[in-house]
């Protein structure tokens, strides 16, 4: 039976149409993609070119007195100095650059402590993390408010030399926080500078309390019993407060502050009290945002300390 | 900016004001201030003044008369080394830069039953072995013999396995703590471990959880673990030496050995020491030392005022007879073990008895 060449021809040439078709789909789709990452490239580069959110570190050391009252291992008050350093990172948050902002605090302190009588000394050791976001809104004047909230993990422990079966006082606390700042920036002359209050209050949680008069081979032991409390601030107060004047000098920013920590736990008929004084001096590398820079790309940098 | 300033003048006042809620007793450094602030410690932490029967009200009133603000600092002291006397425990301590203060009444008043010298040279023959603060050495008639005098010298497991090794082959051991003064009571673990195969509860330990004077918690059981199985026990007679000088953590490990089948305890009765002591201080610097949390043994009993031996087994030593070389409770504990078998007896011995 022989075939018709028609029939022949026809079907040659639906099968170029469809080859060619599926060419062109070919073509056509690795265009749009094409098109596609072009377009996002572009519309990335646009938004970087109008708004960048730089994370604002601030890194300080403290140096200060620190008094200290642990009933667990003395009824007596010790005094002495104190130092620490702590780093804290904040940046504007993409969904709301202008008003929300996250940080990140982390302190680590160290105080050497004696007696009225100057006859026992104490060892302090503290450190705390928190991790936070916060709600900043512009007031006339150039005046800057923020408040949010914040998850923090705090410990450390103070150590009484001489003590026999009770020589460790244990600090463990994990909390919400609230947290708030007023700032302000004026300048002297042409130096811009930030003048800021900030403050962090851990208000609900759990903490760790020996019991009066138990010894810390009795929890080595295993009886846990009365240790982990729920903590607000009727018995487990604490207040963080940063005053701070910050100079920024563009690329850079040098801050000094003074920071009262107070901190007072009770439980278990135990009261440890806990207040420190320090002078701060720290550091914003890249500055803050307050002195004018040339007009280069991006335009728009959100610092979120002010 | 003036404002500002003020909001955090406020602020930082404020955080004062809440630190200082819970007020806290604030003594004086005066003569009366100080012996306050020590009446205190002890009306508050000490743990039997129920226990032992005491108006501690009173007995502060009969002291604190004396004190006048022309009192020395001498005479303060001893007027405080009097007052803590009452208590008749001997974890209290007064510590000063010139002195500190014990109550010595609860060894003093009662025999020794004890005497190195005789020990090591009579018995020991000036010839033993020691390791981890323990002297060792098998005495005639196949009999173990380890003499421990304080239990603040850690035992090494490695070292225990040693002098278990060496007097293994005997009739029995004998555990000689007299005059041992206390320590630490994790080396009770590190001994009773290889004395057991199972896990006992061999004692309690309770708080207290408030000022007052009944205020304490439950007790907490101490469980004490037999020693891993690579180590070498120790399943024969044993016979553990006591006298009055045995004390806290010596006589923590009576309390837990005297439960145990094959142990005897033969001497006199410990010196007790039942309270783990804590340490607090006066506003003059001068530190307090002070039982704190009572021990119990295995019967919930208080061991504060000492263990008796085994019915029977009190034995005391005379300081004449030490003295002419004999000791009375090593020859009793002797005598008790000198008839068990061998536990590898040789040909010649064992068998033929």
């Amino acid at each position: 039976m022989k075939s018709n060449p028609n029939l022949s021809l026809m079907k040659k040439n639906i099968y170029l149409i469809l080859f060619l078709s599926l060419f062109l789909a070919t073509i056509d789709s690795q265009a749009q993609e094409i098109v596609e990452v072009v377009e996002i490239a572009e519309a990335e580069e646009y938004v970087d070119s109008v708004e960048s959110r730089p994370v604002t570190g601030y890194y300080s050391v403290e140096i200060g007195g620190s008094s200290v009252l642990a009933t667990y291992l003395s009824p007596l008050k010790y005094t002495g100095k104190n130092i620490g350093v702590s780093g804290f990172w904040t940046k504007a948050l993409p969904f709301n650059p202008q008003h929300a902002v996250m940080n990140f605090k982390g302190d680590a302190n160290l105080s050497s402590l004696m007696n009225p009588a100057k006859t026992a000394s104490m060892i302090g050791m503290f450190f705390d993390f928190s991790w936070g976001m916060e709600w900043r809104t512009k007031l006339p004047c150039d005046i800057q408010v923020s408040a949010g909230g914040a998850v923090q993990i705090a410990g450390g422990l103070y150590y009484l030399l001489r003590n026999s079966n009770n020589p460790v006082e244990t600090i463990a606390n994990l909390s919400l926080d609230i947290s708030a700042s007023l700032s302000k920036s004026f300048r002297i002359g042409r130096l811009p500078i930030l003048v800021s209050d900030r403050i962090q209050i851990p208000s609900l949680g759990v903490f760790f309390s020996a019991e009066y008069g138990e010894t810390y081979y009795e929890i080595y032991l295993g009886n846990r019993k009365g240790l982990v409390h729920p903590g607000w601030w009727g018995n487990n107060f604490r207040i963080d407060n940063l005053l701070s004047f910050t100079l920024d000098f563009g690329r850079t920013a040098m801050s000094l502050g003074y920071r009262i920590y107070a901190y007072n736990q009770w439980a278990n008929n135990l009261n440890t009290k806990v207040v420190t004084n320090s002078f701060v001096i720290g550091v914003v590398p890249g500055g803050i945002g307050l002195k004018n820079k040339p007009k280069t790309l991006p335009e728009n940098k959100i610092y979120a300390i002010y | 900016m003036r404002n500002f300033l003020l909001i955090s003048i406020i602020t930082a006042l404020n955080s004062l004001f809440m630190a200082s809620c819970h007020d806290s007793p604030d003594y004086s450094d005066t003569n009366l201030g100080n012996f306050d602030a020590l009446a205190d410690i002890i009306d508050t932490h000490y743990c039997f003044l129920e226990d032992k029967g005491i108006d501690w009200k009173a007995t502060v009133a009969k002291y604190r008369e004396s004190i006048t603000p022309e009192t020395s600092f001498i005479e303060l002291f001893f007027i405080c080394s009097q007052l803590l006397d009452e208590l008749e425990d001997g974890h209290v301590n007064l510590t000063s830069r010139f002195a500190t203060s014990y109550y010595r009444a609860w060894w003093t008043d009662y025999p020794q039953d004890f005497n190195l010298r005789t020990l090591e040279e009579y018995y020991l023959d000036f010839n033993w072995l020691s390791t981890s603060g323990i002297l060792y050495k098998q005495l005639p008639g196949e009999i173990a013999y380890m003499y421990y005098p304080s239990f603040s010298s850690v035992i090494s497991e490695t070292s225990l396995d040693y002098i278990l090794a060496i007097l293994y082959n005997s009739r029995g051991l004998i555990i000689d703590i007299r005059d041992n003064g206390g320590g630490m009571l994790t080396n009770i673990n590190t001994l009773v471990g290889r004395f057991i195969d199972k896990e006992i509860t061999g004692a309690y330990i309770q708080h207290k959880t408030g000022p007052g004077h009944s205020d304490f918690s439950e007790p907490y059981p101490i469980t004490y673990k037999p020693a891993e199985d690579w180590h070498i026990k120790w399943d024969g007679p044993i016979v553990v030496l006591t006298n009055r000088s045995c004390f806290s953590a010596a006589n923590s490990f009576v309390a837990v050995m005297k439960n145990l089948p094959n142990v005897t305890i033969v001497g006199a009765k410990t010196g007790g020491g039942g309270g783990m002591p804590f340490t607090s201080e006066m506003p003059n610097g001068w530190g307090v030392r002070f039982s704190a949390c009572p021990l119990l043994d295995a019967d919930l009993k208080c061991i504060e005022n000492g263990i008796d031996p085994s019915p029977g087994c009190e034995v005391h030593s005379p300081q004449e007879e030490l003295a002419e070389g004999r000791d009375a409770i090593l020859d009793f504990a002797i005598d008790m073990l000198k008839d068990n078998p061998l536990p590898f007896p040789d040909e010649e011995g064992e068998q033929d008895n």
